[in-house]
């Protein structure tokens, strides 16, 4: 396959490097590293295959935010073709920044990146999950944004004539005052690898109702799952819980809906699942055309009597 | 404090069709105001609500955004007024160019803060904010979940994957909210009625000096392969039916 002679790439923890190294050496020669921190981060990237390491010192009372000005102009000075930074709600954030600089736009999201060695063309959903779009890159900066679970290759060796580049920190032109840091506590659950998966959504009245539906997925021996608004807004369940296009996305045996109505944004999680079954007291409701087995029944007197009967 | 809420004119999810080819169908689909930017326009109306000033709202897109019940839609939710830019050049623009529109409009608005949604309902892409942000020259933050207005500044939380950072950004500034950042209104008939008289601004790109570059082109947008289920479907919870539907389900489970 052909590739690009130089990728680089970013992420906010260096837990982020050893797949991103792996991806880029498939698209690219060769893989720099840009790295807000110190050498022995900078030598563990090289550790990861990269070539080369752009460090920046970490400054104190900054967030990585504050790392854009030294970055764009790195970006203005060395030209690379290709960065890749692995998704968070900052690298979408300083993402943007880079591209607005370099007047372009970021591939987000993306699910397949590929090149020809010329061209970079990256893949991710629109309209919720409803299509596929392909994204060609001009000549210039091509920026892309990858989640989770899209570079799965196995590590690469390290580099032996790796070198670190000390990159003087600029001082941005304007910053915020960071005031407090609260650690939120996650909840560590991969959906992406469950079989069984009991799925609400807002067809649950109230939170004590969420038990219903955790009774039948531990009867099961399901994880319980949910859409956005459960997740977000309710926050009945933990953020990891919900499924979709912005959320988690599985392929289990099956996904058993209860009370959600199937909106694309959503079912694009479970689109994969070997059998969908629902339950939803809205005869009409999209659910029913995306199921293989369906039930029309008000939740609350259909779950006890499954139950019953399990 | 003068305050702009952007928001995005969307197609219906559920309207568009899929054609033989796998490209989509829009045409057929009802237009919106983007889900996530309805917080956006809460959120301004909230902040200004505090502090004094004003709320305007601005819009970019195609002929199709001039549209008086979209208008109304979205002044009834409590913005003072509105500015539509409307140019066939940015129909289908990304973010870079969306972002160039939007700024060249509220430096001739004028603005303390910008608030954009966490991202549009079509695209979601979720980079307008930081490209508007980065092009404007201002401070720019995502992931926005409360926002106190305080002498020339704003007191932000941020909801990040790991932890909720709080910050003090200087004015102006453009931020990006969460979708939970408050529950947006449901216009009542008062306010529905009192959107008909609130002013309308509508300017081309001429108008406002800016010209698109487009880096990035788009191949092509297609359908994925759909998995045909089997739509075997029971309605009722007499003890025949959910015994007759558990038949159907027990080998699966
Ligand atoms: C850009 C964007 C991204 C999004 N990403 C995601 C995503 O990743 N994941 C996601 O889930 N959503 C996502 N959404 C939101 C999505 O569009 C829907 O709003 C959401 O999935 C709907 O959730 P729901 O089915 O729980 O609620 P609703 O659509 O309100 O449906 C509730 C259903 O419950 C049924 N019901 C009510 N009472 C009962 C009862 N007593 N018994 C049985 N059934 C009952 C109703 O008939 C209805 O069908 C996104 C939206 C946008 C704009």
């Amino acid at each position: 396959m052909n590739k690009v002679s130089n990728c680089w790439i970013f992420g906010e923890s260096a837990a982020a490097l050893p797949d991103l190294v792996s991806g880029a050496l498939e698209l690219a020669e060769s893989v720099d590293a840009v790295i807000v921190g110190d050498k022995t981060e900078a030598a563990k990237a090289l550790q990861a295959g990269c070539g080369k390491v752009y460090l920046i010192a970490e400054q104190g009372d900054t967030i990585l935010e504050d790392y854009c000005a030294t970055i764009q102009a790195l970006i203005a000075r060395e030209k690379p073709r290709l960065f890749i930074l692995k998704t968070t709600k900052r690298t979408r954030l300083i993402a943007g920044r880079l591209a607005a600089a370099a007047r372009t736009s970021v591939i987000t999201d993306i699910t397949n990146l590929s090149t020809d060695g010329k061209t970079i063309t990256g893949e991710h959903m629109v309209y919720g999950g409803s299509a596929h779009r392909l994204e060609k890159c001009g000549d210039g900066l091509c920026l892309a944004l990858v989640g989770e679970g899209i570079f799965t290759g196995p590590p690469a060796p390290a580099v032996s004539a790796g070198e670190i580049i000390e990159i003087a920190f600029i001082e941005p032109p304007r910053k915020a005052k960071l005031l407090e840091r609260k650690p939120i506590a996650g909840e560590a659950v991969n959906l992406a690898v469950a079989k069984k998966v009991v799925g609400i959504g807002r067809g649950i009245q109230k939170k004590e109702d969420v038990a219903l539906a955790q009774a039948l997925a531990q009867a099961l021996g399901a994880e319980i799952a949910c859409t956005r608004p459960i997740a977000e807004g309710e926050n009945w369940l933990a953020r990891e819980r919900y499924i979709g296009v912005s959320g988690a996305m599985l392929k289990p045996d099956y996904y058993f809906a209860i009370g959600i109505s199937g909106q694309i944004q959503h079912m694009v999680g479970v689109n994969n699942a070997k059998t969908i079954i629902s339950i939803n007291s809205d005869k009409n409701a999209p659910i029913f055309k995306l199921s293989d087995y369906g039930l029309v029944a008000d939740l609350y007197s259909a779950l006890p009597k499954l139950m019953e009967k399990l | 404090m003068n305050v702009i809420a952007c928001y995005k004119i969307v197609p219906e999810e559920q309207d568009i069709m899929v054609k033989s080819d796998r490209t989509l169908d829009t045409s057929k689909a009802e237009l919106k105001l983007g889900q996530y930017d309805l917080p956006a326009i809460e959120a301004a109306v909230n902040a200004v609500q505090e502090s004094g000033g004003k709320v305007s709202l601005l819009s970019a897109g195609g002929k199709e955004i001039d549209n008086s019940k979209l208008i109304k839609g979205a002044l009834s939710r409590g913005p003072d007024d509105l500015y539509l830019i409307i140019d066939p050049a940015i129909k289908e623009a990304d973010a870079n160019q969306t972002a160039a529109v939007l700024a060249a409009a509220a430096r001739k608005i004028g603005f303390d803060l910008i608030i954009c949604g966490e991202g549009s309902s079509d695209i979601y892409a979720m980079q307008v904010g930081a490209q508007l942000g980065e092009q404007l020259g201002v401070n720019v933050f995502n992931a926005v979940k409360n926002i106190k207005p305080q002498n020339g500044a704003i007191v932000i939380e941020r909801s990040l994957e790991q932890e909720i950072e709080v910050l003090e950004a200087p004015l102006p500034a453009v931020i990006s909210v969460t979708t939970d950042i408050n529950l947006p209104r449901i216009p009542q008939l008062k306010e529905i009625l009192a959107a008909g008289k609130k002013p309308v601004t509508k300017w081309g790109l001429s108008e406002l000096g800016v010209t698109v570059a487009n880096p990035v082109e788009v191949v092509s947008t297609l359908a994925p392969e759909c998995k045909e289920r089997k739509q075997i479907i029971l309605e009722g919870d007499s003890d025949d039916i959910i015994d007759s539907f558990l038949q159907n389900i027990r080998k699966e489970l």
